[in-house]
């Protein structure tokens, strides 16, 4: 351990001689906080001020509380040198940890619901070890980031892990005993999967091995052909293929004559994923380079469809499309009901996620460097060539995680298949069943784990896809040029699918709108204006209070991510993948079962939280944050590392690198990343429709509460409402948005 | 650092101050928290009225009865909730067996119907009856040239595939008591045989029990399984259904109102029952809170709409045997796993 990283030698220039270390300065906000702030509370106020609560009053009556502040003081002594020794380093953390400690036992002990001076003297003692950990050479990174890491894990830990372990805690044990029964009565209940259908003549495990076979050997056939020159050489490679070819055809074929809600989601998720993704690439293209004059319409309208609450969506689509819709009877002429079910799920769920992928490329295409593209059409590239070898390689990542985005989304949104499933069975929607309709949270837990094996396999994946290829195009060189057009080809089948996607969206909204202002939507459409008047009573003070909840939500969603991307992205420290996989499981977990989670992990005790504004802010924030996670990574990808290292070859400590370099690199991200956790916050519904109290109730709870009652004019009212207000903030952060870019001047253009 | 990204760190700083100054001051003392099932409209007529006539605050939240129960179950040890205000009874009872809720005796409690108050017992307490039946948009059945379905057995027909609409009995109380209620006309064997032959007919299983005459009144479906105050409500607000009921018999609920246990405010929970179970609040439903069923006190007059027990035909409904928990969660998981998820014949 002789060798100290660079990193660590540019704190002795950076930081001017006689000061403290940052050690002494946590240990007064610890002293300080402790002493002058309430330990625990009453009520539902966590930021309540309560004097015969604090340190100064208790220090006296509870030793921890009088330890902890000790300890406190031992650091401020400690940590007074700003470049403590490898010796006093690990003192420190010691010192720190047992700091934590107890306060952590004091808590559990009192189980009183916690105050905000044990939350203070709490992330104290954590940022101290965290500093300490890289004083004392344990850790090979910088104070601050070792500080950040400790941080992360601990918000990652109570708020993703502990809820799904309660959750996962309160189904395995039953009656105060350990089973499986639930397990194996799951999986085989007709319900999750159904092989043989009994109204068919052939066997449809038959043919599904049949299938399996055939492809296996088209595959085999096509990798003996491929390595005819060395067989012997690549008999391994040539087994696997063949393996997996007849592996995926089997389960193809089954998953295309089963039945049941795991066939459903699956199916349902992967065509989404594929349409979505390539939707949202075509728009982001298009965006860049058209050469219609379409594009500056493009972000606006592709975004509005994001700012709709999923189920209004769906209902106006039952208006347009079901027997009785516009366009299904009135024009077409038909009386079906084919919309119903995975059909109808699967146009809703591409319209809400095509924005999703199209946020995500846009920043990836925006940054593809026009100089490359010139350099092959100089070589006497053709424009499809150009498209085939330079752009989509560069696209790949970013296409990889829209593509992913998008599956997990569809694989954890309920709201649609539960307005337009038509009764069919989803993955998420037999969650919310079992947990809400059966009272099973065995069941539940069991849906939920299966969710999560199929999100590690999306994950597995992509790590294969991406690779370990290098996709750096923003150097800090200056670049030039101007993007090459699209190749006709590809244009005008895009241009078109834009155009009618903007048909769908126009329609969608002008029907909401229409419905919101007559009396009862296609029946009696007389003009009135009942249902926003009826708002005033019990609408808008809930609209209110969800945009408030959800602006504070988005900001920690935002840097919380962002500063995850770059720990995750850009440090090396044992247990990084671990911090990646934790902080997108959130994500991928139903929001139904985080819900539920929620409620059973911060009922009681000292963390209690239930009843509280902070809980549905906390559910927003951690639930939001692993889209700004994925944007930041895609966007540091981007970024190359000469950057950094210039940064910290002139001598600048981690933090002023972040400040100072990355984040105002990132500036778009950022912005776009507090504009979707916004956006994402006011159309939550699954993970927060157990938490609303009704002194904090939500509007979309409110909206599907009157839809399913028939109150449908006025959940269009509130819907207008909802939209309107989101697409003013929408556009005013995009025009935000487009005049960073170009104000970041040619060198960092994202 | 940038210009821009300094005003970036500036906006999100003023974003959060903002939000947590703005945030209005926690909910003042005496105030009645109600956990309200029954049509939204009917709950905001509560919230408006209760302070009126009694000066207390009222704030309630809409849930439906399963997750209202899912709800209470959740907060045991610390409920947010002091009254549980409407929905099927058996979710009541399953709460009041599991001591979520305690037995009030409210001093109108001779004024109730005796027949529901012997259902109930010490249990919870009757708020309403509901006849079940079926929201029938006539017109869709006319175009189609199908004649309108008499009994439970006629809605099993072929000629209905894809017409008819039910409510999921895993959430709602309203599909739960079909079950039951076929069961019981039918017993075992045939009631199961008819269950499985209407699920072929079925366009759509719904969450909420309302739903079915939404669609039905919108022409998603011709035949809406439904509580026959909730299609009197689609009738009434112009939707083209008739409000009919099953010659060969249904069955009925009794909406509940419990008092939750170790609720944060329970004497205004217990002025509240005591208000609810009043003549003047429980003919406010009809009036302005677009819920027609039957008040369960005799003093309460009636609204000319209302369906009423002696012009249908109501079967006995066995409520200590079908309301029992656990016979409710082996009937609603034989449906689960045998019916729901059975594939339809392709035809």
């Amino acid at each position: 351990m002789s060798v100290r990283p660079v990193a660590q030698l540019s704190e002795y220039g950076a930081a001017a001689q006689g000061r403290a270390g940052s050690a002494f300065w946590w240990g007064l906000i610890i002293l300080a906080g402790g002493l002058l702030l309430p330990w625990s509370r009453q009520g539902v106020n966590v930021l309540a001020y309560d004097a015969a609560r604090t340190g100064l009053r208790l220090a006296f009556e509870a030793w921890p509380i009088a330890a902890a502040l000790a300890l406190a003081g031992v650091l401020v002594v400690l940590g007074r040198p700003a470049f403590p020794t490898r010796a006093a380093g690990r003192a420190m953390l010691a010192v720190s940890a047992a700091g934590a400690a107890v306060t952590i036992g004091h808590l559990l002990t009192r189980n009183e619901p916690f105050g905000l001076g044990a939350v203070v003297v709490f992330l104290g003692f954590l940022s101290v070890a965290g500093m300490s950990l890289s004083y004392g050479g344990l850790l090979r990174v910088e104070p601050f980031a070792g500080a950040a890491i400790l941080w992360l894990a601990a918000f990652i830990a109570v708020f993703i892990l502990y809820p799904l372990w309660a959750m996962l805690v309160t189904s395995v044990w039953v009656r105060d005993r350990f089973t499986l029964d639930v397990f194996r009565q799951t999986l085989r209940s007709p319900t999750f999967f159904l092989f043989e259908n009994p109204w068919t003549e052939l066997s449809e495990r038959r043919l599904a091995l049949w299938v399996g076979l055939a492809s296996g050997l088209v595959a085999l056939a096509w990798q003996v052909v491929l390595h005819r020159t060395e067989l012997g050489q690549n008999w391994r490679r040539i087994a696997l293929w063949t393996v997996t070819g007849a592996a995926s055809g089997y389960c193809l074929s089954a998953l295309y004559t089963g039945f049941g809600a795991l066939r459903n989601s699956v199916l349902l998720a992967l065509s989404v994923g594929l349409v979505s993704t390539a939707l949202g690439l075509s728009f982001a293209l298009l965006a860049q380079r058209s050469r219609f004059p379409i594009r500056s319409l493009m972000g606006p309208i592709s975004t509005l469809s994001m700012i709709t609450p999923p189920f209004v969506l769906g209902l106006s689509m039952i208006y347009m499309f079901g027997r009785q819709g516009f366009i299904t009877n009135q024009i077409l002429g038909l009386s079906t009901n084919a919309f119903y079910g995975p059909l109808g799920v699967g146009v809703a769920q591409v319209l809400a996620f095509t924005p999703l992928a199209y946020l995500v490329l846009t920043g990836v295409v925006r940054s593809l460097d026009p100089a490359m593209e010139e350099a092959a059409q100089t070589l006497r590239a053709s424009r499809w060539r150009l498209f085939h070898t330079v752009t989509w390689p560069l696209l790949r990542p970013g296409v990889a995680n829209a593509f992913l985005l998008c599956v997990i989304e569809s694989l954890a949104d309920f709201g649609n298949p539960l307005i337009l499933g038509g009764g069919v069975p989803f993955l998420p929607t037999e969650v919310f069943f079992a947990i809400e309709g059966r009272f099973n949270q065995n069941e539940a837990a069991v849906y939920g784990v299966i969710l999560l094996f199929m999100t590690v396999g999306v994950f597995a994946l992509q790590h294969y896809w991406i690779g370990r290829a290098s996709y750096v195009t923003v150097t800090g060189k200056p670049t030039g040029g101007n993007p090459s057009p699209l190749p006709g080809v590809l244009e005008y089948p895009m241009t078109a699918a834009f155009v009618l996607w903007t048909l769908l969206g126009f329609m969608l909204y002008a029907s909401v709108f229409f419905g919101s202002f007559v009396k009862l939507w296609g029946f009696n459409n007389t003009f009135t204006l009942e249902h926003y008047e009826a708002l005033r009573t019990s609408g808008i003070g809930v609209f209110l209070d969800t945009a408030r909840l959800a602006a504070i939500a988005s900001v920690p969603s935002a840097l919380v991510g962002f500063l995850l991307a770059y720990v995750v992205g850009r440090l090396r420290f044992p247990g990084r993948s671990l911090l990646e996989f934790t902080s997108m499981l959130s994500f991928a977990v139903p929001g139904t079962v985080m819900g539920i989670g929620y409620v059973l992990a911060f009922n009681s005790g000292a963390l209690r939280l239930t009843g509280t504004e902070l809980i549905i802010v906390l559910a927003f924030v951690f639930r939001n944050m692993p889209v700004g996670i994925r944007s930041g990574l895609a966007a540091l990808q981007q970024i190359d590392r000469s950057l950094e290292e210039a940064s910290t070859t002139l001598r600048a400590s981690n933090v002023t690198t972040l400040r100072r370099i990355l984040f105002p690199l990132l500036v778009p991200a950022v912005i776009s990343g507090l504009m979707f956790s916004f956006v994402r916050a006011m159309t939550a519904i699954s993970q927060v429709i157990f938490l609303v109290t009704p002194s904090t109730n939500l509007a979309t709870v409110l909206i599907l509460s009157w839809v399913g009652h028939g109150s449908i004019g006025r959940g269009a009212a509130l819907s207008c409402v909802l939209i309107a207000a989101m697409a003013v903030v929408v556009l005013v952060l995009n025009v935000v948005l487009h005049r960073t870019g170009r104000r970041a001047g040619p060198a960092a253009t994202l | 650092m940038t210009k821009t990204a300094r005003m970036l760190w500036l906006a999100m700083s003023c974003l959060v101050v903002a939000g947590i100054v703005l945030a209005p001051a926690a909910g003042a003392q005496g105030t009645v928290t109600v956990l309200c099932s029954p049509n939204v409209v009917w709950c905001d007529v509560i919230k408006e009225e209760f302070p009126k006539a009694t000066g207390i605050n009222l704030e309630y939240i809409r849930l439906s009865s399963g997750e209202g129960l899912a709800r209470l179950r959740a907060e045991r040890a610390n409920p947010t909730f002091d009254v549980w205000f409407g929905g099927t009874g058996d979710p009541h009872l399953v709460a009041f067996t599991e001591g979520l809720t305690e037995f009030y005796r409210p001093s109108s409690w001779d004024d109730l119907v005796p027949a529901f108050r012997q259902v109930t017992g010490e249990t919870y307490l009757p708020l309403y009856a509901g006849i079940l039946g079926w929201a029938v948009n006539d017109q869709l059945l006319a175009s189609m040239g199908l004649p309108v379905p008499l009994t439970w057995k006629d809605l099993t027909n072929p000629i209905y595939r894809n017409l008819v609409a039910m409510p999921n009995p895993n959430t709602s109380g309203t599909g739960y008591t079909m079950l039951a209620t076929i069961l019981q006309i039918y017993g075992e064997d045939e009631g199961w045989r008819i269950l499985r032959d209407l699920h072929f007919n079925i366009a759509q299983y719904t969450r909420a029990g309302a739903e079915p005459g939404l669609l039905a009144g919108r022409g998603e479906v011709a035949i809406g399984v439904t509580f026959m105050h909730d299609a009197l409500n689609q009738a009434i607000q112009g939707f083209p259904v008739s409000v009919r009921a099953p010659a060969d018999g249904t069955g009925f609920e009794i909406g509940g109102l419990s008092l939750v246990r170790n609720g944060p405010n329970r004497e205004g929970a217990i002025r509240f029952i005591e208000w609810a179970l009043s003549p003047e609040a429980q003919v406010l439903a009809a009036q302005r809170g677009d819920s027609y069923q039957l008040p369960t006190n005799v003093n309460t007059p009636l609204h000319e709409q209302a369906p009423r027990f002696d012009e249908v035909r109501v079967i006995p409904y066995d409520f200590a045997h079908w309301g029992d928990p656990e016979v409710r969660d082996a009937v609603v998981s034989r449906w689960t796993s045998e019916i729901y998820p059975l594939p339809k014949p392709r035809n």
